[in-house]
């Protein structure tokens, strides 16, 4: 808790220049908790507190904005946050199903953490991949498609040695034949 | 004129007026919550909907389209309009609850929202009897719920800052609290969090909500989701009596009400007056109420061999006689006082012009660079101006603890000011004088004093002050003493308690009532035994003879101060300069 | 209408290797609309609107509204910022297609956003994509600087005199930031709020300037407009509705996935060719046709219905995104319009009262028959509180929220009567 939460040199750099895209001083809001976020692993008050500062805004405002979109973290969650998709197709789809097999592999409900910190689930919201449910996100990055109990096991795996699972190019069935394209 | 059809009634309107606050200018009654006339509108309650239609314009004639009853064609909004943000238009035609079904079903069904999550607790909750939702329920909501789920809960008891409580689960997220600090106060200091129906107003982690202002939040809310943490719980709205005062907390002035049970000041809250402090007032001022209940001085004391003792007032009067014709007019010091109203500063002048003293002074409370530019101003004394006006000598602390303090004056006579208080003196500077003091309320000066007059404040007796912007403005008597009947003074107010109350209420006692009288009646009675007195029965007297009399008060009435929220009197040149 | 879809060639995603690098982008005959607009001044900004506005591209994000019908409500320049805000939020479930742009073809949305620009005396694009699309950010990130680095942004562009900057905004997660003032209130760094409308974008938009707010898709279709005109623009698809659309097929199909077929596609060979009919040869028991929101239909009710605006509206329901969600006849109706209804309880802002506590009455109501607790009268409820929210609120989510209820509760009446107890009993 006593940590102390800062912004390097070069960090306020780039806090400058994400200042210089917006003719205000609020914008760059959203942009600086994403760079906290990348870089604490959450936006707890103390980080909030830090935001504001730097930005000069109202500590109010910064607390408003973090728990008006639910991808800030305004409470610490494990290392790897499975979001998984229960909206719809995803539902359709059997997204609940992989949600209950995490739940039980892990032995946490959906919105709590493992006790070794290392996993939370969530059931979140349409993710926009529903052309390939179920899926699910982890930890705000990376998107797992076409999910199946056996891939979801081989993630959970994967992610236990802290091996992440790579960008996944999904195919425009259009061009006859799915072709990757690795950016 | 542009005219507007309200409920088929023809009115003309002025500018861009919106709707809603054009129908309660003309005293129509119209449901809502988040409108308040000096926020902004964010017309997020949607309790204000109308129906609203403008005429067709015949691009080709430039005139109303007709139909064949030779009637306007009025083309509707296809949905129910926010009247709160609708912009009045020349031929609008705006239908309520009054002549539309589809309003009243609107109003029932925003009401059956609102009340979905809101607790039933209007019996232990402050804001009822006050409560705008609670009024508007009884008018315009559902007869019953069909709501048979389970509420979304929230916190409850969240102390938000020093002053102000917080019960989520009451809050409608009208918003008005954050708009407040936003645009009125700017401290930023609220937010709405989350969303949904999980939101509601919070500070900032780690932070409180300390704003000067913030009780201004309470008088706002529409619903009991913020209440006052001191008044909390203290008394049922309706048991008070409510009666327009002025704050004299602060040079502003600030218009007020104060609210009383069982003659006991319970709390004081902001009236509005857009030419002064529009619809706020500064919590400090707020906190008054205690100085009028509390630490009363009641009847006179008389210092005898050192020691206080109570006096009889008719001792009290025969010794200040007596006082007054030992000594020299130039062995007297008299001063009036800035925290004095209008009234007691005048008559002090008249009675010692009459024994041959035309010098009377007194001593600025000017805190520089204490004021916020905003309802607070440096000076903290609210009747400065009054005493420019009357001509007295302006001293400031330091010029009168020279003045003072050299022993040549035999009497020195102050109207309640706590010079010792405020440390502008201390007992050795009165040296050997003797000093009478006419005050309200025990303190360091009224201590140090031979002999104290028990004086009337401001919320027992007609008090005027002329605020820093030589505003010029009188209270209401709320409170009776010894010598005073809420029910035989027709200007104070008579609650249901006061009316009905009987000895075997809670709230009825004969307690709370000092033994006091306005300065101005000391000095005519005092006066009255040389047959000298000015023949003033009541305050009002007074006033009158100072707008006849003196130059820079004319037009000052308390008729006309009540119909005008006060009367704007001309600062002068002079006035202005030492202000600045 | 063209019935000729089957060798249609999509032009939007054209079967081109590694497009998303400028240099292929470029090859191929990308950003010559650009050049032919600041070299050769085939457009002024006003024909430029005009011939947007004649080839009648209805806004992909929902709404359908005529993009250069939008531009032209812009005011004249004052010599103050514009600005464009491009909405990627992409969050209304059963959507996923402008993230295909951002994978496969990134510039030519660029470029149609700068033709945009031109054509509006833009100062700057804010590109506002979901903070959920961390991968297509950085893509798209990544072909604005390649952009920047051959001179089509920034100061001075093709020599041309015209300055516009683009910067991409993430989200973090709010479905209400797709709504166009929600968008801009995000982008000025706040809570999402929708505003009150009047005043409209176009007078006050981003810091009170003037601003369009266009679909991703929708300026991706404006240098196709340009480089082969309105005219051909129009012939293709619907004639009230033209253009290729990004098809984003999902649910119980053999082969989901966004396609990009002319507008004005048959539901069934959408379901039946493209996508390879339902998964193990089920009936269809319903279809979403654009996103969540849009009203269901039945089946049984797709015979002839096409992919517009027009046919889809006699059909009761409505174009949107055209993100299409098939479902085939084991799904549960009472259990997907109760998700859905929890989405929208989820996503309210919470600002206007009907939205907000409306949808938790929906949702738990909705809980209430899903758990074999409901009452016939509940079904009465849900449809009176429809009434009660469609149309109440600032922004469209209220309705959004209402409508598959409404429609669903009449639509397959028999499956929410078949889940409501049969009788009520008495209070003791």
């Amino acid at each position: 808790m006593s940590q102390k939460y800062e912004f390097t040199k070069e960090e306020l750099a780039e806090i400058e220049k994400i200042k210089a895209k917006y003719p205000d001083k609020k914008p760059p809001v959203m942009p600086v908790l994403w760079l906290a976020q990348n870089k604490f692993g959450h936006v707890e008050p103390e980080v909030q507190h830090l935001v504001a500062k730097t930005l000069d805004l109202p500590p109010a405002h910064v607390y408003g904005v973090v728990t008006f979109y639910t991808q800030y973290y305004g409470e610490r969650k494990g290392k790897y946050v499975l979001d998984v998709c229960t909206t719809l197709t995803c539902q359709v789809c059997g997204g609940y199903e992989i949600l209950h097999h995490l739940e039980e592999k892990l032995g946490i409900k959906a919105g709590e953490t493992t006790e070794d910190g290392l996993f939370s689930i969530q059931s979140v919201e349409c993710l926009g991949a529903c052309g390939y449910a179920p899926m699910m996100q982890i930890t705000n990055g990376v998107y797992c498609n076409h999910l199946t109990k056996e891939k979801v096991d081989k993630i959970i795996d994967d992610l236990r040695a802290g091996k992440l699972p790579e960008y996944e190019n999904m195919p425009f069935y259009q061009h006859g034949d799915p072709e990757p394209s690795k950016s | 004129m542009p005219e507007i059809f309200i409920d088929n009634i023809r009115y003309e309107f002025e500018g861009k007026p919106k709707v809603l606050q054009f129908m309660l200018d003309q005293g129509l009654d119209h449901p809502f919550f988040c409108y308040h006339p000096s926020l902004s509108i964010p017309a997020n309650c949607r309790q204000c909907y109308v129906e609203a239609g403008t005429p067709v314009m015949n691009r080709e004639t430039n005139d109303w389209e007709l139909d064949e009853n030779g009637e306007r064609v009025i083309r509707y909004f296809p949905k129910l309009m926010t009247s709160c943000s609708l912009e009045a238009t020349d031929g609008m035609v705006i239908k309520t609850h009054r002549t539309s079904e589809l309003v009243k079903r609107g109003h029932k069904d925003v009401l059956e929202f609102i009340l979905m999550n809101h607790p039933l607790d209007c019996p232990i909750c402050d804001q009822a009897g006050e409560c705008p939702l609670q009024i508007q329920t009884y008018k315009y909501g559902p007869e019953g719920s069909r709501f048979e789920h389970k509420k979304v809960h929230k916190p409850k008891r969240i102390k938000l800052g020093p002053r102000v409580i917080l019960d989520a689960e009451r809050c409608i997220n009208c918003t008005r609290c954050v708009r407040f600090t936003d645009e009125i106060s700017k401290t930023h200091q609220l937010t709405i969090i989350s969303r949904g129906d999980k939101n509601y107003p919070a500070v900032a982690p780690g932070t409180e909500f300390d704003d000067p202002y913030s009780l201004n939040t309470v008088d706002i809310c529409p619903v009991g989701a913020l209440t006052s943490a001191d008044f909390r719980f203290k008394a049922r709205v309706w048991e008070m009596n409510q009666t327009p005062s002025i704050d004299i907390t602060n040079g502003k002035g600030c218009n007020t009400d104060v609210w009383v049970r069982n003659n006991l000041v319970l709390r004081i809250t902001p009236r509005y007056n857009p030419d002064v402090n529009d619809h706020w007032m500064p919590d400090i001022g707020r906190e008054d109420y205690r100085r009028m209940n509390e630490n009363r001085i009641s009847r006179p004391d008389l210092k005898l061999d050192g020691n206080k003792i109570k006096s009889s007032w008719s001792n009290a009067e025969m010794t200040f006689a007596e006082t007054i014709s030992n000594a020299k007019p130039e062995e007297f010091l008299v001063l009036g006082s800035a925290f004095s109203s209008l009234e007691d500063n005048f008559t002090l002048q008249k009675f010692f012009k009459s024994r041959g003293i035309e010098n009377i002074s007194f001593v600025t409370n000017i805190q520089k660079g204490s004021g916020d530019g905003f309802l607070m101003d440096d000076d903290q004394y609210p009747n400065t101006n009054g005493c420019r006006m009357l001509g007295f000598e302006e001293l400031s602390p330091a010029t009168f603890k020279k003045k003072v303090s050299g022993g040549k004056y035999k009497v020195i006579i102050s109207l309640e000011d706590d010079l010792l208080g405020r440390e502008v003196i201390d007992t050795t500077d009165l040296n050997s004088a003797f000093f009478v003091y006419f005050g309200s309320n025990n303190n360091k000066t009224s201590e140090a004093a031979d002999l104290v007059i028990p004086i009337s404040n401001s919320v027992e007796t007609p008090s005027t002050y002329i605020n820093v912007d030589g505003r010029c403005q009188r209270t209401v008597p709320a409170k009776e003493t010894i010598y005073t009947n809420r029910k035989l003074n027709l200007e104070m107010s008579v609650g249901r308690l006061d009316r009905y109350g009987t000895k075997f209420d809670n709230w009825v006692s004969d307690r709370n009532r000092v033994d006091c009288i306005p300065g101005w009646e000391f000095l005519e009675r005092v006066a009255l035994l040389d047959n000298s007195n000015f023949g003033y029965e009541t305050s009002e007297d007074i006033i009158h003879e100072i707008a006849h009399t003196n130059s820079n008060f004319s037009g000052v009435s308390y008729e006309a101060m009540d119909e005008q929220l006060g009367v704007q009197l001309k600062v002068t040149k002079e006035t202005k300069e030492k202000t600045a | 209408m063209n019935t000729d879809w089957k060798n249609f060639e999509p032009v939007l995603i054209p079967n081109i290797k590694d497009l998303y690098k400028i240099d292929v982008y470029e090859k191929n005959g990308g950003y010559e609309q650009l050049k032919k607009v600041f070299k050769d001044k085939k457009h002024t900004p006003e024909s430029l609107v005009n011939e947007v506005k004649a080839a009648n591209i209805r806004g992909r994000g929902g709404a359908g509204f005529n993009a250069g019908l939008k531009w032209s409500f812009m005011p004249k320049p004052d010599g103050g910022p514009r600005y464009i805000a491009a909405n990627g939020d992409e969050s209304e479930p059963g959507t996923f297609k402008d993230r295909v742009i951002f994978e496969r073809n990134p510039h030519l949305f660029i470029e149609g956003s700068i033709l945009a620009g031109f054509a509006m005396d833009i100062t700057a694009v804010y590109v506002y994509i979901r903070g959920e699309y961390r991968d297509q950010i950085n893509m798209m990130q990544k072909a604005i600087d390649d952009a920047y680095a051959k001179g089509y942004l920034g100061k001075n562009i093709l020599k041309s005199g015209f300055d516009l900057e683009m910067y991409v905004h993430s989200g973090a997660g709010a479905y209400i930031c797709g709504e166009e003032s929600s968008l801009m209130e995000s982008l000025e760094g706040k809570r999402g709020y929708p505003r009150v409308k009047p005043p409209f974008p176009a007078q006050k938009g981003l810091w009170g300037r003037p601003t369009t707010i266009n679909n991703i898709e929708t300026l991706a279709n404006v240098p196709l407009v340009v480089k082969n005109g309105a005219d051909w623009y129009t012939s293709i698809g619907a004639k009230t509705h033209p253009g290729p659309v990004l098809y984003g097929i999902s649910g119980h199909v053999n082969r989901p996935g966004v396609y990009e077929y002319p507008t004005g596609m048959l539901i069934t060979d959408l379901i039946n060719d493209v996508c390879k009919g339902v998964r193990g040869g089920k009936k269809v028991k319903a279809v979403i046709p654009g996103g969540s929101s849009t009203p269901p239909l039945r089946g049984d009710s797709l015979d002839g219905v096409r992919m517009d605006a027009d046919s889809l509206r006699t059909a009761g329901s409505m174009m949107g995104t055209a993100g299409m969600i098939v479902m085939d006849e084991d799904t549960d109706i009472v259990d997907v319009i109760w998700r859905i209804s929890h989405f929208y309880h989820h996503e309210s802002c919470g600002q206007c009262t009907p939205c907000r506590d409306g949808t938790g009455f929906l949702e738990k109501t909705l809980i209430k028959i899903k758990d074999g607790e409901g009452e016939m009268r509940d079904l009465d409820i849900l449809l009176d509180l429809c009434t009660q929210m469609e149309g109440r609120t600032i922004c469209a989510l209220a309705d959004a929220a209402a409508w598959p209820v409404r429609y669903a509760v009449e639509r397959f009446r028999e499956d929410f009567e078949k889940r409501v107890k049969k009788t009520v009993y008495a209070v003791a």
